[in-house]
């Protein structure tokens, strides 16, 4: 246990380090952070006014709210392992991933959770800039809001558990490129991020609900804003529950197979 | 004309610098059908709700899509590489070698890298572009035409200065390749019409990265929307970003060589 | 009659303005506010002419101002005083029609296109430099045949092991056939027998085109093969320029052995010359008829853990030598 404690703490100090030294990069990655729920809280306002105020229970100012916690959750449950286990095949570097002691998921989670906490105040500066501009409107629901933290959690997990599953299959093919694009514009439509799922057709719906997509990200999001129901909400955290174990299973596997497989093949 | 005579090679050898690597064909045309199907998909999903979307109708908006693959594709064919090789060319002395040939070094560093594959974005652009045309149907005529032609080649000319500017700023700098970001994703906005985003975010898109000039203008001339100011403003500001950043770049080549400025 | 010279430098001198930094935070806070800057004389006041179709060495320690005499005379930099002409040309002007006659090899860097094979490397500085077709083919036999390059040609120039890259950068660097070559560092990182074949190879160059040739080097073996004149520049002056046969026998008439001992009670001096002494690594200075014999006598005299024989280092033989001097 002390170990993982000392593993957390160092990626954190590294993690620190390297964004000071980067801060022109950081600031970059802020702007294109932003531009993304910009674009469409901009596209979809335009398409309630010309609806006559609203589309499907969305007014501008709601989709200002639902965009502007979209990143936020977006921010709080995104991962990049993909593309880190991509280049570590590229440069043929992965396997000093299966020499640590430690099984790599942790340093992972540290990396992510660190740089996370470093870019905070960043993200929520721009999310303050964003509510002044664009003025959101919220309804907050105080039992959904005690119940958004878990599900926010909940979703964090299951998300990081899913992606970096999908990250190892860098151990069977070095074009996981093409793998990883799949998935990233799979969860721009089923998670919620170039509509809110309520406008989306039924199929989409139904194969998000199906798939992680929609309780990584939108759930979440739709919690927050107070437009669930209580019913819906549990469903919701049992969904997420169901999918914490079942990535933990797969996961355990396909590492497990990825291990054999790449130390098959040879480093 | 030597332009042409000089980019046919660079094209060459970026031809024969991908040959050895087919499979990226494959994986570039897959890319870049994902990418047009997530902006159909997206379109239809936006027009399942309303009939226009700011004054604009589908067939204008996919028209808008067109172009933006069609002038994003050029961009990653041969502006980008180019630059982003000129970048690393004045960290690692490489430079030196473009600067002791008998060539003007502004020609030879931008066309010195040509990302071959590429050319399925700017196929798939033009794809859209024949599919937006026919459902516009008669209203773009001779003058719509040539109106786009001159909107394409100003925009052209506008984002490959500021690239420039950009990519000279090394000279000075370090980390320039981060700024080289900024304008990916300003280019995404790129994919709607400029006029739905608020003025000051439009003023950035106008005037600070040229997003507009590059999409939007080129759209809203096939649309038939495109009044004489705008047309006229577009080359006028293509005219002095080509000069500037040229003036820029032998400043920056004299920086360069340690000229006394 | 004499011909002009190709290259002529009178009092060429470069100076670079440096930031001073230091390590720690208060330091980089400090340099927010007030910048100290340094002058760095590069290339402080030198002279010398080239007649066309000379091969010169131009030799140095790391630093001494080898490179950036070069980029002068290339056009790559502005000098900051002083007067220097190439083929009549200014260089700095960089005028296309000077340009067209010099080329520049930068070893460890290339111009080559890494996935493409070298023959369309080659291409490409053709129409760069738009040379006649019947005129191409015969440079490109001459270079194959001289540099041997027949089978690395078609080969992808990432395939191609270090020494076999050199080879098709000198060989496309020389395609425009130029009056005036210049090398900085070519063999740098190549084994030996790389470099004996660059080296014949840049003597055959010059006897069958005439090109002058200056090469600039931190290894004598280098300029011993190639060059009978040399310059020798440290610290940005020039310390030598003439004759390699004179050098040579200040140079290389020593050698330095380095014998580590158990401790430095020892009296080595009986020895050879005791350059230094510390924890036991003694550093001794022999003229190099001696050096078996004094090898022989250590090791069977003392109790040697370790024993290697260098060449002294380029450095400290310029120092020595030069300080000893009467100018």
């Amino acid at each position: 246990m002390k170990e993982l404690r000392d593993i957390y703490v160092q990626q954190f100090k590294t993690s620190f380090a390297s964004m000071l030294q980067y801060r022109a990069a950081l600031v970059i990655w802020l702007i294109g952070h932003i531009l993304e729920p910009l674009i469409s809280l901009v596209v979809w306002s335009a398409v309630s006014r010309s609806s006559g105020g609203s589309v499907g229970g969305f007014s501008a100012a709601d989709f200002a709210a639902y965009f502007l916690v979209l990143m936020l959750v977006n921010h709080a449950t995104y991962t990049w392992v993909m593309f880190t286990y991509e280049y570590q095949v590229r440069q043929g570097t992965l396997s000093s991933v299966l020499l640590r002691p430690l099984h790599p998921i942790h340093s992972d989670i540290a990396d992510n959770v660190s740089s996370k906490l470093i870019t905070l105040p960043g993200v929520l500066f721009v999310a303050a800039i964003l509510m002044v501009v664009f003025r959101p409107a919220f309804h907050f629901v105080p039992w959904a809001m005690a119940a958004f933290l878990p599900a926010l959690f909940l979703a964090f997990i299951v998300r990081f558990l899913v992606e970096w599953t999908l990250a190892l299959a860098a151990f069977w093919t070095t074009r996981v490129s093409a793998v990883n694009q799949v998935y990233f514009v799979a969860a721009l439509f089923l998670s919620g991020q170039i509509a809110p799922l309520s406008l989306l057709p039924f199929p989409v719906r139904l194969a998000s609900a199906i798939l992680p997509f929609r309780w990584t990200v939108a759930f979440p999001v739709e919690l927050f804003l107070g437009r669930l129901t209580p019913v819906q909400a549990l469903t919701g955290m049992a969904a997420q529950s169901a999918w914490l174990i079942l990535s933990l299973v797969l996961l355990r596997f396909v590492w497990r197979a990825g291990v054999k497989v790449y130390s098959a093949v040879g480093a | 004309m030597r332009v042409l005579r000089l980019l046919f090679v660079f094209v060459r050898v970026g031809v024969m610098s991908e040959l050895a690597y087919r499979a990226n064909f494959f994986v570039q045309l897959f890319e870049s059908l994902l990418e047009l199907g997530t902006a159909l998909a997206g379109m239809a999903v936006i027009f399942s709700h309303t009939a226009t979307l700011g004054g604009w109708r589908p067939d204008e908006i996919l028209a808008l899509v067109g172009v933006y693959f069609l002038v994003g594709g050029a961009i990653r064919l041969l502006i980008q590489p180019s630059m982003e090789q000129l970048i690393e060319s004045v960290h690692e002395g490489t430079l030196d070698f473009t600067l002791t040939k008998p060539e003007d070094a502004q020609l030879l560093v931008s066309l010195q890298r040509v990302e071959i594959w590429k050319l399925t974005d700017i196929v798939l652009g033009f794809g859209v572009l024949a599919v937006a045309l026919a459902r516009l149907g008669t209203r773009v005529g001779v003058r719509q035409a040539t109106a786009f032609a001159a909107a394409l080649l100003a925009g052209g000319v506008i984002v490959y200065s500021f690239w420039l500017i950009l990519a000279t700023l090394s000279f000075w700098f370090i980390r320039v390749e981060n700024i080289l970001m900024i304008f990916q994703s300003m280019y995404e906005a790129g994919r709607w019409p400029v006029s739905l985003y608020p003025g000051w975010l439009r003023f950035f898109m106008t005037f600070l990265i040229p997003v507009a000039f590059a999409t939007t203008v080129p759209a809203q001339a096939l649309a038939g929307r495109l009044t004489w100011p705008t047309l006229l403003g577009a080359g006028a500001l293509a005219g002095v970003l080509f000069v500037a950043s040229r003036l820029f770049w032998r400043a920056g080549i004299r920086h360069y060589s340690g000229a006394s400025a | 009659m004499e011909s002009s010279p190709a290259i002529r430098i009178r009092n060429l001198s470069k100076t670079f303005v440096v930031t001073k930094r230091e390590a720690g935070l208060r330091a980089a806070l400090r340099s927010l506010v007030h910048r100290r800057r340094e002058e760095i004389r590069a290339v402080d006041g030198i002279s010398f002419d080239l007649a066309p179709g000379e091969v010169v060495g131009f030799l140095g320690p790391n630093g001494a101002g080898k490179t950036t005499t070069l980029k002068m005379l290339s056009g790559l930099l502005h000098p900051t005083s002083g007067e220097l002409a190439v083929l009549g040309y200014l260089p700095w002007k960089r005028e296309k029609a000077f340009l067209r006659q010099i080329t520049l090899v930068m070893g460890q860097r290339n111009q080559l296109v890494w996935d493409i094979p070298a023959a369309d490397s080659f291409e490409l500085n053709r129409a760069i430099y738009r040379i006649p077709a019947a005129d191409y083919r015969r440079t490109v036999d001459e270079l194959a045949d001289l540099l041997e390059l027949k089978p690395l040609l078609g080969k992808p120039v990432r395939n191609l092991s270090l020494g076999e890259r050199m080879k098709c950068e000198i060989a496309v660097s020389l395609l425009h056939r130029p009056q005036v070559v210049f090398l900085d560092e070519p063999t740098i990182g190549l084994d030996v027998t790389m470099q004996r074949r660059i080296r014949s190879f840049l003597a055959e160059y010059n006897r069958r085109n005439g090109a002058t040739i200056l090469l600039t080097s931190h290894y004598m073996a280098d300029v011993e093969a190639l060059c009978r004149r040399v310059i020798v520049i440290h610290r940005g002056r020039l310390l030598y320029d003439g004759q390699l046969s004179a050098l040579v026998r200040s140079f290389s008439a020593h050698k330095t052995i380095v014998v580590q001992l158990g401790d430095c009670q020892a009296d080595l001096r009986a020895y050879g010359e005791v350059v230094s002494c510390e924890d036991g690594r003694a550093t001794l200075r022999v003229a190099k008829a001696e050096t078996a014999r004094v090898t022989e006598r250590l090791l069977a005299d003392l109790p040697v853990i370790d024993l290697t024989v260098e060449d002294p280092p380029l450095e400290e033989v310029i120092e020595r030598v030069f300080a000893q001097e009467p100018k």
